[in-house]
């Protein structure tokens, strides 16, 4: 049986279902946002089909401020809107604001970087058969970036867990707020490194399920 | 009919200004295999391109059967492209959906039901001669086989205009007869005019009908193909149609010939359609008797039509050969005298 780590059952999985749920949420969330400015910075950059370099300019700077403050301090930045949303400044559904708003830009860049990589051929043919920009997102763009794309949400979930962990700055509970508060600060060896273990095997199923989509829509 | 009047293109390069196109004017008739040939960069592609908008003048206009298509708002000119099919290098079909899908395509943009696009895709399929490749996904396909479902997908929507970017330059010479022969099946069969940019002259003298050479942006010389390879004008237009129609003596007969001490002159003739056939050359050696030698010979096929050109050194005084030279234009030949 297992060992004894010095906390409830209950709780281990209690913290992993919490981790789930704000890993799951916000990765939903953050997904769609993401995809929308994606789509957006990729039509209005100089060589896009609706170039807009105003556009372009304020959501690739929002993008890059946001990207470039740690995660704990943009979590304790933005409590007042946490509260303003979700009412409270803890606890789990708390966390998803940031998290959210940490996830967000980074998947952003991601399928940015996933749309960009289709070839210029087939929007230029997309065009030439009169499909409209709605048409050419909906239809070339991302049927040609799914693989990329979803290369680029398992990137994205792996650093949310991460993210997750620091979320219990403000008590958001999960598998890192154990490590940390039962684990790391009791010198509980066996409970960190348990937690650690469940970490590796979130990332390892994530990592290859990703894969495993990844490669049967490259080689069908 | 395709009308381009005075059209100018400028480009803005690492902040240089390029000039694309120069006063390009061209005019293409319906039922046409139109070739535009050049070096890569002579604005071959550019100006294909404004045929159906995808790129627009600086300066001047492009008709579309009597409408101006940069005058058009962004909703009708996407009317106009789905009448124009395209054809790329590259094929540009979507890795993600198979051989069906990509021909579906513009079905589907055009809100076709399923019934229609079924009919409609495998008749397709069977016309490019991929019956059995309708669930393959284009990474599985050839080179030319891809070129066929680019060609299928351009023709899915009846378009009146294919345009054809460079669509055999990356294929192979066997498969690129094969694509050649089906762009001319296509011309016959449903009376698409078809506009072919290329920097093969073998294309334009396999299907074409009338040509433009380009150069740095302009265009050269342009008209049937059989006038354009019978009378090369321009330096540029002479080294493509040298390659395919040659008219150089060998280099060992250059060398024989200078060695020839007795008085003699290198008559070129050229032979079109028909007069391949006459005697001409029997009746030079009967009538004036001189010493005729074909130092060179060569008849190609044009399109319904033959070229022969024909050297020959004439061996006799001044005034026997100035009688040849006669004799030849009487029969209607033309001819020039060629140096070694």
């Amino acid at each position: 049986m297992m060992p004894d780590l010095g906390v409830p059952n209950e709780q281990i999985i209690l913290a992993a279902q919490e981790t789930l749920y704000m890993v799951f949420v916000s990765l939903i969330i953050g997904s769609i946002i993401g995809l929308i400015l994606a789509v957006i910075l990729v039509l209005t950059n100089k060589d896009g089909i609706l170039r807009n370099d105003y556009v372009f300019v304020v959501i690739n700077t929002i993008v890059n401020i946001i990207r470039s403050v740690p995660f704990i301090i943009l979590m304790v930045f933005i409590l007042p809107l946490t509260k303003l949303l979700v009412g409270t400044r803890i606890g789990t559904t708390a966390a998803l604001v940031p998290l959210v708003i940490f996830i967000a830009p980074y998947l952003t860049r991601l399928f940015e970087n996933s749309l960009l990589d289709v070839d210029k051929g087939i929007i230029e043919a997309a065009q030439a058969m009169g499909a409209s920009h709605f048409e050419i997102v909906w239809n070339f763009i991302l049927p040609e970036a799914k693989a990329s794309l979803i290369l680029s949400v398992t990137t994205g979930t792996i650093g949310l867990i991460g993210a997750t962990a620091m979320a219990g700055a403000i008590g958001a509970g999960g598998v890192g707020d154990l490590a940390l508060t039962y684990g790391y600060e009791r010198l509980n060896f066996p409970l960190m490194l348990f937690t650690v273990i469940i970490l590796v095997i979130f990332v390892q199923i994530i990592q290859s399920i990703g894969n495993h989509f990844a490669f049967k829509m490259r080689n069908h | 009919m395709i009308e381009l009047r005075h059209i100018n293109k400028e480009f803005v390069v690492k902040k240089q200004q390029v000039q694309a196109l120069q006063d390009v004017s061209l005019t293409i008739n319906d039922g046409d295999i139109f070739g535009i040939i050049g070096f890569s960069g002579a604005g071959k592609s550019t100006l294909l391109r404004m045929v159906n908008a995808l790129e627009t003048p600086t300066s001047g206009d492009v008709f579309i059967d009597g409408v101006n298509i940069n005058a058009l708002s962004h909703n009708e000119l996407r009317q106009v492209r789905k009448g124009i099919g395209m054809v790329f290098q590259s094929f540009n079909l979507l890795n993600s959906k198979t051989v069906y899908d990509n021909i579906a395509i513009p079905l589907r943009l055009n809100k076709v039901d399923q019934t229609t696009i079924d009919k409609r895709v495998k008749e397709l399929l069977e016309f490019v001669n991929l019956p059995d490749k309708a669930n393959a996904y284009p990474t599985q396909l050839s080179g030319g086989q891809k070129q066929r479902v680019g060609i299928a997908r351009a023709l899915a929507t009846n378009p009146s205009i294919l345009l054809c970017d460079e669509a055999t330059s990356a294929l192979d010479p066997e498969t690129t007869e094969a694509i050649l022969a089906l762009l001319k099946r296509i011309n016959q069969e449903f009376n698409i005019t078809v506009l072919v940019v290329t920097h093969e002259i073998q294309v334009i003298k396999e299907i074409c009908n009338r040509v433009a050479v380009m150069e740095h942006g302009r265009v050269v010389e342009t008209g049937t193909v059989l006038d354009v390879f019978s009378h090369p004008t321009e330096a540029m237009t002479k080294r493509f149609v040298q390659t395919v129609i040659p008219e150089r003596i060998p280099d060992s007969i250059v060398a024989n010939l200078q060695a020839d001490t007795r008085h003699y002159e290198l008559i070129k003739v050229r032979f079109l359609g028909d007069t391949v056939t006459k005697h001409v050359i029997y009746e030079i050696n009967r009538t004036l008797a001189v010493e005729t030698n074909i130092i060179f010979a060569s008849v190609n096929q044009l399109q319904d039509s033959a070229l022969g050109i024909f050297i020959l050194q004439v061996v006799g005084d001044e005034a026997t050969i100035q009688s040849v030279k006669e004799f030849i234009s009487q029969n209607g030949l033309e001819w020039e005298v060629v140096k070694v």
